[in-house]
């Protein structure tokens, strides 16, 4: 499967696959190498994401057509290749209601008791497939079926900062405060961004996480804000 | 060098360039002016390089004190500009001596006010830019003390303005035009139908990051779908169905449906409404979308204005 699509009057979005899986990921990651790899100073920005790759380009170089021409010659879709394993890496989580907004929720739709969701989450090794949304905001995969919950109808104005939240199958750290509609089930002491930091951000694609229940005492003793 | 010193933050003050690009792929966001056209006026005004950093002053309540001549101009929202206690006008440039003291008053007409002096500010660049992005932690809004410098430079004895055509008049109401993409297929024509029929309100959910408005629910067949990059100006429906138009400090990606999005061009005229102001939607096909922006482009590179 692949697609092109229109995004704005500058930018195209290239579709790799209609699912997230490690296929997919491979895809775009070998792609996304690709169009790095050009330095073509008409594009301006690349996003890739778990199935696709959005690309900002310079609209004094090409028009959408033409563009779209110079990606299909550009782009390879015969990618084979599974992403290799990446480091482990712990991460302390303080899940509690007091600061696991939803964990109420997601215990009710799930029809589940709050510490059946905390040990389901914090069980499973999960992978970083991308980087983004904000700066370190790494978007990890897969969450058990089990508690996957669609997001918050209306997202929240501030999420605070180490907020880890589910969004359907997915789960991320709020590297900083901000609005989101995902739910949170705890947080982190850790800073997920730091601009002296390689990329920036505490976690790098390809990584494997394990999340770490730690009490509030210890949260609080490592430098959490409640 | 001589310096401004900040003697009013006023209420969301921030320097400001055409933006950050090549980042979003690490998470970090465009940012940079959010009036493109008032920005590159401005420029204009002052003969500055086009990407010469500004500031950017939303709503009004700076007030600054030069401690050395130099030349500066204003454009943007419509406001009371006074130099030493005394009116004087915008979208023009204005010589300042040593000691005079700058107020800038609260937006009447539109919501932002550009603010530049021959040659720029003394500001270090952060990751290629000058524009400061709050929820990233990169440069500060303006604060009291704050000192702005820049390089001494020679006064013209005339003072420079736009010719009265270029100058825009905000409205309250704005028609917005869209070129459809993303996932449009996947809205119900009667609901794409509804949205462009619409008169859509802007909610106080507005800032740099977007604009989140008010008005008929959209629905989409899909609630949400496999997070990818946003563009500038994407239209993004959440589940309670009102429309979110993302500008400068969106997030690079996420996990909503999107209608399009808006054309640049506007998303800069957006950029001057405030809470209240009236939003409608017009469908515009992609390549008279790129023709007005190429005219766009144009429209400050001869002198003639």
């Amino acid at each position: 499967m692949i697609e092109y699509k229109i995004a704005s009057v500058d930018s195209i979005i290239v579709y790799f696959a209609n699912s997230i899986s490690k296929h997919s990921v491979a895809k775009v990651q070998y792609n996304y190498a690709i169009l790095k790899q050009l330095k073509n100073s008409a594009i301006l920005d690349l996003t890739p994401s778990y199935t696709s790759i959005l690309i900002h380009f310079d609209l004094s170089r090409y028009d959408c057509d033409s563009f779209i021409d110079y990606l299909k010659k550009t782009l390879c879709f015969d990618v084979k290749e599974e992403t290799k394993k990446g480091r482990l890496v712990d991460i302390p989580i303080y899940y509690d209601k007091e600061v696991g907004f939803d964990l109420d929720r997601i215990s009710k739709l799930s029809n589940l008791g709050i510490e059946e969701v905390i040990e389901l989450h914090s069980s499973a090794i999960y992978s970083v497939y991308t980087i983004g949304f904000l700066p370190g905001f790494a978007y990890l995969g897969e969450v058990d079926a089990k508690i996957a919950t669609p997001r918050l109808s209306t997202p929240r104005t501030k999420i605070p900062k180490g907020s880890l939240g589910i969004a359907d199958n997915q789960s991320a750290i709020y590297p900083i405060a901000s609005p989101g509609g995902w739910n949170i089930i705890g947080r982190t002491y850790l800073d997920m961004f730091d601009k002296t930091l390689d990329g920036f951000s505490y976690l790098n694609v390809g990584d494997r996480i394990k999340f770490k229940p730690i009490g509030r005492d210890e949260f609080i003793k490592n430098g959490g804000v409640i | 060098m001589s310096a401004f010193r900040v003697l009013e933050g006023g209420i969301l003050s921030l320097a400001e360039d055409f933006g950050r690009f090549g980042l979003c792929d690490k998470g970090i966001t465009n940012s940079g002016v959010m009036d493109e056209y008032a920005y590159m006026a401005l420029n204009f005004l002052l003969q500055n390089s086009p990407n010469t950093n500004c500031l950017e002053i939303t709503l009004g309540g700076l007030k600054l004190e030069a401690s050395g001549a130099c030349t500066v101009a204003v454009t943007g929202a419509k406001f009371k500009f006074l130099i030493n206690s005394k009116k004087v006008g915008i979208w023009k440039t204005h010589n300042i001596q040593k000691g005079d003291v700058l107020e800038f008053g609260y937006a009447q007409d539109g919501a932002r006010i550009y603010f530049g002096v021959k040659g720029g500010f003394d500001i270090k660049k952060e990751l290629g830019s000058n524009s400061v992005t709050i929820k990233e932690n990169i440069g500060e809004k303006l604060k009291k003390g704050d000192i702005l410098e820049f390089l001494d430079h020679d006064i013209s004895d005339c003072n420079i303005y736009l010719k009265k055509k270029f100058v825009p008049c905000y409205q309250k109401e704005l028609t917005l035009r869209v070129i459809l993409g993303y996932q449009d297929n996947f809205f119900p024509v009667q609901e794409l139908e509804k949205f462009f029929a619409s008169t859509y309100t802007i909610s106080q959910q507005n800032n740099r990051m977007g604009y989140k408005l008010e008005g008929e629910k959209i629905e989409c067949k899909i609630d949400g779908i496999i997070s990818e990059g946003i563009s500038f100006g994407a239209i993004q429906i959440p589940k309670d169905g009102q429309p979110i138009v993302l500008l400068k400090e969106r997030q690079t990606i996420g996990g909503y449906p999107k209608i399009g999005s808006v054309l640049p061009i506007d998303c800069f005229k957006l950029s001057q409404l405030k809470t209240g102001d009236k939003i409608k939607f017009e469908v515009i096909d992609v390549n008279s979308a790129r023709e007005k922006m190429q005219k766009f482009q144009q429209i400050f590179r001869d002198s003639s204005c």
